[in-house]
């Protein structure tokens, strides 16, 4: 039975399609009207309020806590500045990835770590014989998604952090309505936006706070499934969708290497010893045997085969997450395991796993489509991620 | 470069291995933090002019193919029969009691003609099992995973011995072994006296009582292990193993403690000691404790996660008490008037006393009656002591590491009277004849000797921490995880007690490897 989150007062009240569901025992908001469009629009035209307090958070603090995390993730923490988030993954000792997530550095020893799966453990574990403790903050603290290109005039209005100065993926103390938050220009949706972390008992001021500024920017509550369509335009992965946590599969073909991931641009090889190292290393003798990619599906061949049924072409009006085969002439190469319509873009998008001789952008494969009960396939497109990149993203 | 490899340890097992390290050519230093050899094996002087041979007491589990491997017999090593042992009774003559039927057998039926049948019986029973069992003790645990056809024949090959001793012996084999001794030898046994002597060596330092699962795996790994007897004990052991290792041209370094193994480009690179001095070596062996070493020697981050895991769930609890006496006559027993005994064993008399003693331990108090292994080595070597006098030998089973309250004086106090009054029932007047004593706690055994908890045998006795387990699945074969550390201590297969064989296996460990720089 999941609990409420810190906002749930204000979005249980907003929901008024009653469809939430369970997001790591929390009760999170799918979408507040009957389909997810009118949110799914203002991540992208004007700007969106989700809340995501159930990610977990942990502050790691202590002379030894860059070296904790530098051990931890295949990153090197120790190189980031104060003030700046990176974006992190972290492996089993055989390379293999457990989760990723985000590491902040809020001071010289103390830093913010969020991930998709309780972590604590294995924090723990690695920061043996450290000077270093972790706090599970995943209770302590509540945290808001403001995403979207009008994202930075409601901070503006609503906060007096030095948004100017607060560069992408940046992250600086800010006061809103009186409370101390902290500000990081990050999100999961692939655009300009923002994170509030704020202390759960202050949660609600700072709920109001920025829906009132919001007003004037058509700022709206936003729910899980307009993310989950944003955050495939922006090629993210998803843990437990797009690849699993190596210690929770049983078949080592369900787990992945950072370079599988395409995250090999986060692996820092030249340094201490991290967890997974020596594995990585080795797995870069040879190139890896899959890799994660987008394809998008050949709409006018799409049309084709709704049109051999008779039938004007259907999606799914979500995003959607069964996994799909993925076809090279005969021959399966790969697996589908988010798709979703771009209503931006007006493209089909598949994010997928293929066989790594298959996997630069160009190559023709075919994605499994069923119509009318019958397993058809139409042909997709390797093509660069991300799908939608916009500039105000990343510009100051 | 201080060498080709650096032994961590001079006791039974760090000297077993530098000798054969050295014996095959490679230039060994040992390093001891101690300002002696030997270890828990080391003569120790409880008091000015009484001296006790070894922590360890016993001298019985000593392998002639390991000792015959590392040429002990011709630096001193000399073996003699094995005293029986008396268990003890208030009120009685005991029961004296010798591993040989035939010896046994007149004491025994005395008691009980069907205990004198039972007791050959088992012990054919054993004789027909302990060469297999005694084979996979003098032999690395096998790779569970076989790599190549000798692999997966050293894994096959107990198996099939197994099953060359026939079906009904194997059935058996396999019915006891992960039945708790109390329900084995209640089977077999009536005397009550007998079954609690028999059932309390494999127990002593392990976290068991006699009622717990998987005991009998313990008391028949004790049974077979049983080798030749050290004549002179545990020191004149040591002293025949750091002759073959000087001899071979080890270089033994006495109060060097090491406080870091370092490690540079993945894999060992030479140690630290306190002093701050360093050396280099490719290869350390350790047979330090294997927690400690893992844990703290070796610098968080530097082995896999899963290695740190591992070492971090190795169980070493200390559970027993040592205790020296002087005594200014002989330890003379009520119900023995005028016999010079080396071995006493001291219990309630009934194997619910032993579980009892060690009910105590899991709630960290130390029980009112301990189970006592008495030794008086004076019988055997009287210059121990000064003319006439004598020094007594005492494990006491059980005694928390952890105790409710801590080792203070007064709970110190409190132990030694609860032995001595238990010895007094047997021995009455010998509280009067103490000239001085020595306790060794837990706390002190791991203070003095550096093994994790005070525990006796490094990592306990169980059955999820023996053989392709001990210490740890990843470690069980020696190598560790970290490129050139080796691990080859107790608490290695096939574990502690008074033989090196675990030492020479690491040293064999190393040496199949191709050698370096």
């Amino acid at each position: 039975m999941p609990i409420p989150s810190p906002f749930h007062e204000r979005t249980r009240a907003l929901c008024t399609s009653y469809r939430w569901k369970d997001w790591a025992g929390y009760a999170a908001v799918c979408s507040y009207d009957t389909t997810h469009d009118r949110e799914y629009f203002a991540f992208r035209e004007s700007a969106g309020l989700l809340d995501v307090s159930p990610l977990y958070k942990y502050e790691i603090s202590g002379p030894d806590a860059a070296a904790l995390l530098s051990r931890m993730v295949v990153r090197d923490v120790g190189k980031l500045a104060v003030g700046r988030v990176a974006y992190v993954c972290w492996c089993d000792d055989r390379g293999k990835v457990v989760d990723d997530g985000t590491v902040a550095r809020l001071g010289d020893d103390a830093f913010r770590m969020t991930a998709a799966d309780p972590t604590l453990h294995w924090l723990l574990a690695v920061g043996r014989g450290l000077r270093a403790t972790v706090e599970d903050s995943s209770a302590r603290l509540a945290a808001l998604a403001l995403q979207g290109p009008r994202s930075r005039d409601i901070l503006r209005a609503a906060t007096d952090a030095d948004l100017d100065a607060l560069k992408f993926f940046g992250i600086a103390r800010a006061r809103l309505d009186g409370i101390e938050v902290w500000v990081s220009r990050t999100g999961y949706t692939g655009d300009l936006g923002y994170e509030v972390w704020v202390e759960r008992d202050s949660a609600l001021r700072a709920w109001d706070a920025l829906v009132d500024a919001g007003r004037p920017h058509g700022l709206e509550p936003a729910g899980l499934d307009a993310l989950d369509v944003a955050r495939i335009e922006a090629g993210f992965l998803l843990l437990g969708i797009d690849y699993y946590s190596a210690p929770k599969v049983v078949l080592e073909s369900r787990q992945s290497t950072p370079d599988e991931l395409g995250l090999a641009w986060m692996v820092d090889l030249d340094r201490g010893p991290f967890v997974g190292r020596d594995a990585i290393a080795a797995e870069r003798r040879r190139p890896p045997a899959w890799r994660f990619v987008g394809l998008e599906v050949a709409w006018e061949a799409l049309e084709a085969l709704y049109e051999s049924y008779g039938l004007p072409p259907a999606l799914p009006a979500t995003a959607r997450r069964d996994g799909l085969p993925i076809y090279r002439g005969a021959r399966q190469v790969g697996k589908a395991t988010s798709h979703t319509w771009s209503p931006l873009l007006k493209k089909y998008l598949v994010l997928a796993t293929v066989e790594a001789s298959h996997a630069a952008p160009g190559s023709l494969l075919e994605l499994e489509h069923t119509v009318e009960f019958e397993r058809r396939r139409v042909p997709a497109r390797v093509v660069a991620t991300p799908f939608f990149d916009p500039e105000r993203k990343r510009r100051p | 470069m201080a060498g080709d490899a650096i032994v961590l340890g001079a006791g039974q097992n760090g000297l077993a291995a530098a000798a054969r390290l050295a014996a095959a050519g490679r230039r060994v230093v040992v390093l001891e933090r101690r300002d002696g050899v030997g270890g828990l094996c080391a003569a120790r002087e409880l008091h000015p002019g009484y001296r006790v041979p070894g922590v360890l007491h016993d001298g019985g589990l000593v392998d002639p193919e390991v000792t015959a491997r590392l040429g002990l017999e011709r630096h001193g090593l000399a073996f003699r029969a094995e005293p029986p042992v008396l268990l003890a009774e208030e009120g009685g003559p005991g029961l004296l009691l010798a591993r040989a039927p035939a010896a046994a057998a007149s004491e025994l039926a005395r008691r009980s003609a069907a205990d004198a049948a039972a007791y050959a019986e088992l012990r054919a029973w054993l004789a027909r099992l302990a060469p297999i069992v005694r084979r996979l003790l003098a032999e690395p645990p096998p790779r569970l995973a076989p790599e190549s056809l000798g692999d997966f024949w050293r894994l096959a090959r107990p198996a099939l011995a197994l099953r060359r001793m026939g079906r009904a012996d194997l059935t058996e084999l396999l019915r006891v072994a992960p039945m708790c001794v109390a329900d084995f030898l209640n089977e077999r046994f009536a005397t009550p006296l007998l079954i609690e002597g028999l059932a309390a060596p494999a127990l002593a330092g392990t976290w068991s009582g006699p009622w717990s699962a998987g005991t009998t795996t313990l008391w028949l790994l004790e049974e077979c292990a049983a080798g030749r007897f050290v004549a002179g004990g545990p020191p004149a052991l040591v002293d025949a193993l750091e002759r073959a290792a000087r001899a071979a041209g080890a270089e033994i370094r006495t109060g060097a403690e090491v406080t870091r193994v370092r490690v540079e480009r993945g894999r060992v690179a030479g140690v630290t000691l306190a002093s701050g001095e360093t050396l280099d070596a490719p290869l350390v062996v350790a047979t330090t404790d294997p927690k400690r070493t893992l844990l703290e020697l070796v610098s968080p981050g530097m082995l896999p996660l899963e290695t740190e895991e591992e070492a971090r769930r190795i169980r070493s609890r200390g559970t027993a008490a040592k205790l020296h006496l002087a005594l200014d006559g002989p330890l003379e027993l009520a119900g023995r008037p005028g016999e010079r005994l080396e071995a006493i064993r001291i219990g309630g008399g009934h194997i619910d006393d032993l579980e009892r003693a060690f009910d105590a331990i899991k709630y960290r108090a130390c029980s009112p009656a301990p189970h006592l292994e008495v030794r008086v080595p004076t019988v055997a070597d009287p210059s121990l002591a000064p003319a006439g006098h004598e020094v007594v030998s005492i494990l006491v089973s059980f005694a928390p590491h952890q105790l409710d309250g801590g080792w203070t004086t007064a709970a110190r106090a409190r132990l030694l009277d609860s032995v001595l009054t238990r010895l007094e029932r047997h021995a009455p007047g010998v509280r009067g004849r103490v000239v001085a004593s020595e306790l060794l706690a837990p706390p002190d055994l791991e203070a003095s000797f550096g093994a994790t908890g005070g525990q006796l045998h490094q990592v306990e006795p169980a059955l999820d921490q023996l053989f392709v387990l001990r210490p740890s699945p990843s470690a069980a074969r020696y190598a560790t995880a970290l490129g050139g550390l080796y691990l080859g201590g107790a608490g290695c297969h096939p574990g502690g007690g008074v033989r090196p064989t675990a030492g020479l296996l690491a040293a064999d460990a190393v040496l199949a490897r191709p050698q370096r720089s």
